[in-house]
């Protein structure tokens, strides 16, 4: 697949400047989301190539702008839906609780 | 259905799982010192063959064995495939201006390429 994922010889990124010391998880969140991969994987329901080619249709622009772990994060939800494990209504149905307990 | 338990947990974390497959009975379609064209192929599917390098020209430089084969695992798919480490000057890749003695050293599975001589 011709995504952004490919992006041997591609300039205009700019500097790469490592953090010193750098923590392995940036936020809470990011911590279950790397559970969530051992327990997908026990489960059945992804593996490591089929976790890769669902981070490659993530779309252009929001592979560019999210971060690892939204990357990862977006896979799972790709796979799932899929798989038939959860739908796109549960998963907004959801997002639209949280928000309402966040207002 | 697989079961997760805190016991497999550090393992898997700490070094993944391989993708060699030890007991496969297949021929290696190249031998070191071939020299390989990689096929010029778009597929809308995963693949590992990366665009930089499709359509150019190396050597077989190793052969590391027989690995599951990413493109059709990808697609819930079952395969495997013999891995080349393969040779390809910066020139090649990259064209005039770029070193003809720098190299790159890429993996390649048995479909990825066609052997010229």
């Amino acid at each position: 697949m011709n995504s952004i994922h490919d992006m041997g010889g591609m300039e205009g990124f700019g500097p790469i400047n490592p953090e010193e010391n750098e923590a392995v998880f940036h936020y809470e969140w990011e911590k279950p989301i790397f559970g969530f991969f051992f327990c997908l994987f026990a489960g059945g329901q992804i593996n490591v190539d089929v976790f890769r080619h669902a981070i490659e249709r993530l779309g252009n622009l929001h592979y560019l702008e999210g971060s690892y772990y939204e990357h990862w994060l977006g896979a799972f939800q790709t796979l799932l839906v899929e798989g038939g494990t959860v739908t796109i209504e549960e998963i907004d149905a959801k997002m639209t609780e949280l928000k309402g307990d966040a207002n | 259905m697989a079961v997760l338990t805190p016991e497999i947990v550090p393992g898997l974390v700490a070094g993944g799982a391989s993708a060699r497959v030890v007991d496969a009975d297949l021929p290696a379609k190249f031998n070191v010192g071939d020299t390989v064209q990689m096929k010029n192929t778009n597929p809308s599917t995963h693949t590992r063959l990366a665009r930089y390098v499709r359509g150019k020209t190396g050597v077989v430089n190793m052969h590391h064995g027989v690995f599951h084969f990413n493109d059709v695992i990808a697609h819930h798919g079952q395969g495997h495939q013999n891995c080349y480490s393969v040779k390809f000057t910066m020139l090649e890749l990259w064209g005039e201006g770029y070193s003809a003695t720098d190299y790159v050293y890429i993996d390649m599975f048995d479909d990825y390429m066609d052997k010229v001589s």
